[in-house]
C-alpha cells in the first residue's frame, strides 16, 4: 500500500513540475536577449515570455519584445505569459497586455525606443506629466514600435 | 621680431595675472569645494588639497581648472551625483571620486558632463560609483588616464564606466576600468577614437558600441568580461591591435558584430572565448591578419551576413574554426592559416595545394543542437568529419579557402 502511494506521489511530482508553465525568474547579468544577443542587467526595463508549452524567452527591453513578437513565426496567442519590468518597480515582472508604456525622451531604454512600462497606469500618467512623452497601451504600442 | 615676443610674454604675464588660483583645504581660508567652486572666475583654477570631502551635487557652470593635489578625496556618502559640469573648456584633473548614490530611475555619475566642448577629465580615480564618467551631448573631449572601479556586488546596481551619449570628436584612452556593468559605452557617438584602455571583469561588455558611427578603437584590452566587446546597429567602425580574452561562458563572446556595415578588423588577438566572433546581420567587414587562438568557435556567422571577406587570419587550435549559417552570400575565405589543414605544399609556395573547408559537418550538428557538444572528440565525430571532407554533402559547397596557407601569418601587436 505504502509502495503504491510512494509511486503515485512520484508520478504525481512528475506530472505537476513537468507541466507547470510558470515565468522563469531573469538572471540579470547572466541571461542573454533573445532577440538582439545583449546582457540583460536593466532590471526596471527588461521583459519577458514564455509560450504555453513552457518555452523561456527573456529581453534586454521592452522593444526587444515587440520585435520578436511582430515576427510572423511568434504567434500572440500561443503565449502563456508576456511580461514586462515594472519602471516604477524595479525587479518586478508586469503584464504586458495591462500594463501602460510611456516613450518619453527624458527616460532612456536600453535599445534605443526610449520605452518604459508601468503595472499601474496612475503612476504611468503622473511619470508623463513630470518627464514629458506619451502613454500607450499594448495593442498601441505594439503598433507604434512595429511603425 | 624681437618685438613680437616680448608683446607676447607680456601678453601671456597680463592675462596670466589675471587667472588666479583659489586653495581648498580643510585648514585653509576656503574649507569646502563647492564654495571654491563658487569663488572661481573664468579662468581661475581650483587647487583642491590633500583630504576627504564629503561633498556632493558640486556644479560648475564656468570654465575653470579643478586640480587634485596629494590626492583629495571627494565622498559623495551615496547621495547623488558627485560633480556635474556644464561649461566649455574645463578640466579635472588628480581627484579620487567615491560613493556616488544608486537609483533605478536616474543616472547618478561621479562626473556628469552635460553640453561641454573642450574639455579635460584626466589622472582621476573612482570607486564605488554608480556611473564612472557620464558624458552627455559634448564634444572634442580627452578622457585620458582615469581608474574606474565598480561594486559589483549586484549586477544590476551598477551603470558604466565610461558612458557617453550623442556626442561627438572624443579621444579616450590610457584608462582602467572594472567591475562595472559596461566599460565603455557609446550611444549615438560618432568621430570618438579609444586606445590604450584595460577593460576587465565587468558585468556585461568591456566595450559596448550602439548606433555609433566612424568610430575607431586600436590598442586595447578586454579580458574576462561577461563578454568582451559588442558592437550594435553601427557603420563604420574601425576595430585593430585589440585583445580579446578569456570570455568564457555559455553565451560568451569576444566580440559581437549586431546590424552593423562596413567595418574594418585588423591585427586583432582572440584567444579562448567560447566564441572569438559572433557575427549577425553584419554586412561589408573586412577581417584581416587577425589571431584566433584556443576559441570554442573562433568564428559564427549567423543569418542575414553579406560580403564578409577573410584574409590572411591565423585560426589556431580552436574546438571550431567556423561555424556559418544559412547562405554564403558573397562571403569570402582567402589566404587563411588554418592550424588543422592536413593538406600538402608540393610547389613549395607557402600554399596549400589542395582547398580547405572551415566548416566541419560537427559543427553545423552542434548548431541544431548543442547538446550534441558532448560528442566533441569522439572517434564517431571523427568518423562523419572525415567521411564530411571526402565527399561534402551538408557543407556549403562554395564554402572553402583555395589559398590555405602553409604557416601561420605574422600578426604584429603593441
Amino acid at each position: 500500500m505504502r509502495n503504491i502511494f510512494s509511486w503515485v506521489s512520484i508520478f504525481l511530482f512528475m506530472f505537476l513540475t513537468s507541466c507547470s508553465v510558470e515565468p522563469e525568474q531573469i538572471n540579470y547579468g547572466n541571461d542573454q536577449c533573445d532577440f538582439c544577443k545583449m546582457g540583460v542587467v536593466d532590471k526596471s526595463h527588461s521583459a519577458q515570455y514564455v509560450t504555453q508549452k513552457g518555452k523561456q524567452f527573456k529581453f534586454d527591453a521592452v522593444e526587444c519584445m515587440i520585435r520578436k513578437i511582430s515576427d510572423p513565426a511568434v504567434k500572440e496567442s500561443e503565449l502563456a505569459y508576456i511580461l514586462v519590468a515594472d519602471y516604477s518597480n524595479p525587479g518586478n515582472m508586469a503584464d504586458a497586455k495591462t500594463a501602460t508604456f510611456l516613450v518619453s525622451k527624458a527616460i532612456k531604454s536600453p535599445m534605443g525606443a526610449y520605452l518604459s512600462a508601468f503595472s499601474d497606469n496612475a503612476v504611468a500618467v503622473k511619470t508623463q506629466e513630470e518627464v514629458g512623452g506619451k502613454v500607450y497601451n499594448w495593442e498601441e504600442i505594439k503598433k507604434y514600435i512595429a511603425k | 621680431m624681437k618685438r613680437a615676443f616680448i608683446f607676447l610674454v607680456f601678453t601671456c604675464f597680463y592675462f596670466g595675472s589675471y587667472a588666479k588660483q583659489i586653495e581648498v583645504c580643510p585648514t585653509c581660508e576656503v574649507t569646502t569645494i563647492a564654495a571654491g567652486i563658487a569663488m572661481a572666475q573664468k579662468g581661475d583654477e581650483v587647487l583642491i588639497k590633500e583630504g576627504t570631502y564629503k561633498e556632493h551635487d558640486l556644479e560648475v557652470m564656468t570654465s575653470i581648472k579643478l586640480v587634485g593635489e596629494g590626492n583629495p578625496v571627494i565622498d559623495g556618502e551615496q547621495l547623488g551625483t558627485i560633480l556635474r559640469v556644464q561649461t566649455d573648456s574645463f578640466s579635472v584633473e588628480g581627484i579620487s571620486f567615491i560613493n556616488v548614490g544608486h537609483s533605478y530611475t536616474k543616472d547618478y555619475a561621479a562626473i556628469l558632463v552635460v553640453r561641454s566642448n573642450h574639455f579635460r577629465i584626466a589622472h582621476n580615480y573612482l570607486e564605488n560609483v554608480f556611473f564612472g564618467i557620464l558624458v552627455e551631448k559634448s564634444h572634442y573631449g580627452v578622457i585620458e588616464h582615469n581608474e574606474v572601479v565598480g561594486t559589483k556586488k549586484s549586477e544590476a546596481n551598477s551603470g558604466n564606466g565610461i558612458h557617453i551619449w550623442h556626442s561627438s570628436d572624443l579621444k579616450i584612452r590610457e584608462n582602467k576600468l572594472h567591475g562595472m556593468r559596461d566599460g565603455l559605452y557609446f550611444e549615438f557617438v560618432d568621430n570618438a577614437e579609444i586606445y590604450n584602455n584595460l577593460s576587465f571583469e565587468n558585468i556585461r561588455y568591456g566595450l559596448h558600441f550602439m548606433f555609433s558611427n566612424n568610430d575607431e578603437y586600436y590598442n586595447n584590452r578586454f579580458t574576462r568580461n561577461g563578454a568582451g566587446v559588442a558592437v550594435m546597429f553601427s557603420k563604420f567602425i574601425v576595430m585593430h591591435h585589440n585583445r580579446f580574452e578569456y570570455n568564457w561562458g555559455t553565451a560568451s563572446y569576444g566580440l559581437l558584430l549586431k546590424e552593423i556595415y562596413d567595418a574594418e578588423i585588423y591585427e586583432n588577438i582572440f584567444e579562448q572565448n567560447t566564441i572569438g566572433i559572433n557575427g549577425e546581420g553584419s554586412t561589408r567587414i573586412n577581417y584581416t591578419n587577425n589571431q584566433f587562438l584556443r576559441n570554442g568557435w573562433a568564428v559564427k556567422i549567423t543569418g542575414a551576413c553579406y560580403d564578409n571577406i577573410f584574409l590572411e587570419n591565423d585560426f589556431s587550435h580552436n574546438a571550431f574554426d567556423l561555424a556559418f549559417d544559412g547562405h554564403l552570400n558573397g562571403s569570402k575565405f582567402d589566404h587563411n592559416y588554418w592550424s588543422d589543414y592536413t593538406g600538402y605544399d608540393l610547389d613549395k609556395n607557402g600554399i596549400g595545394d589542395v582547398p580547405y573547408r572551415p566548416v566541419k559537418l560537427f559543427s553545423y550538428i552542434v548548431n541544431r543542437t548543442p547538446e550534441t557538444i558532448i560528442l566533441l572528440r569522439s572517434l564517431f565525430v571523427d568518423m562523419i568529419n572525415f567521411s564530411e571532407k571526402v565527399s561534402p554533402v551538408f557543407t556549403p559547397d562554395n564554402l572553402l579557402d583555395n589559398h590555405p596557407l602553409m604557416v601561420r601569418p605574422e600578426v604584429i601587436l603593441e
